[in-house]
């Protein structure tokens, strides 16, 4: 129960970040954090008593694994992860070649 | 004093020459023995990738882009998710889709076992690569012009 309530600290840390910072780098940092608490609460969520990785090994006895599904859905989650990642740095660099500038107070004009 | 101004220091760039083939090895190692050990074609392709990237970082955008250019990771991106269809493909011809082809089945956590689970595992790698190479390529080759005069 202990390691749900921290998944949940680490989100909000990353939530902190995206609602009060003024830096658009730091808003997506921010967003990084959140979409790691997520993904480590969908492994978490697999864990059995006693189990070990869930990966069988030449010569050995294997009695109790974890639950090895959350961690392949977990893979694809990390690889949208990078790909939104990458999506906005991309539209970050378009902002700073428009305005000059990465603070969100200044990029108030409406009008293209 | 530093005399030419492209790239890092001398340090890091002698660093990068020694370690650069070494992290190319090993992520092919990580790909090869992805059906015995963790990590597989994902993992494999994005070390394989960092190799490159720490070239980029380390030289200088103008020295590396000569090396390995956009257009080589477009064209290794399509192989590796032509490679893919193809062995989808050639299983079907003896049965149903991603039949194992392969004659002799082989013994169990070797390297030479487990089907056409290292050539998918090759095609992927091929294909995850190529494109964080492309991205990251195209991140760096990102020219600024002065937009302020717009509207």
């Amino acid at each position: 129960m202990g390691v749900y309530i921290l998944c949940l600290v680490l989100f909000s840390v990353g939530l902190y970040c995206m609602l009060r910072k003024r830096n658009i780098i730091k808003i997506i940092i921010g967003l990084i954090i959140a979409e790691y608490a997520v993904n480590l609460f969908i492994v978490l969520l697999g864990y059995r008593m006693e189990g070990r990785a869930p990966i069988y090994a030449a010569n050995q006895e294997i009695l109790n694994m974890v639950d090895p599904l959350p961690q392949a859905l977990v893979l694809t989650s990390i690889v949208i992860g990078l790909a939104i990642t990458a999506l906005v740095v991309g539209i970050a660099m378009r902002i700073y070649e428009r305005y000059g500038t990465f603070d969100i107070t200044r990029i108030n004009k409406l009008k293209g | 004093m530093n005399k030419e101004p492209k790239g890092m220091t001398l340090i890091v760039k002698t660093a990068a020459r020694l370690t650069a083939g070494v992290i190319l090895m090993y992520g092919i190692y990580i790909i090869s023995h992805g059906h015995v050990s963790p990590g597989g074609g994902f993992a494999g392709g994005v070390i394989i990738t960092l190799a490159f990237v720490l070239v980029i970082l380390a030289f200088g955008k103008e020295f590396s882009m000569r090396k390995v250019s956009a257009s080589i990771a477009s064209s290794f991106e399509s192989f590796g998710a032509i490679m893919f269809l193809a062995i989808a493909l050639a299983g079907f011809l003896g049965g149903y889709f991603f039949l194992n082809f392969f004659i002799n089945k082989g013994v169990p956590f070797t390297l030479f076992s487990a089907g056409i689970i290292p050539l998918c595992n090759i095609a992927i790698s091929l294909k995850v690569g190529a494109g964080l190479f492309a991205v990251f390529a195209v991140l760096v080759m990102l020219k600024f012009t002065n937009g302020k005069d717009k509207g």
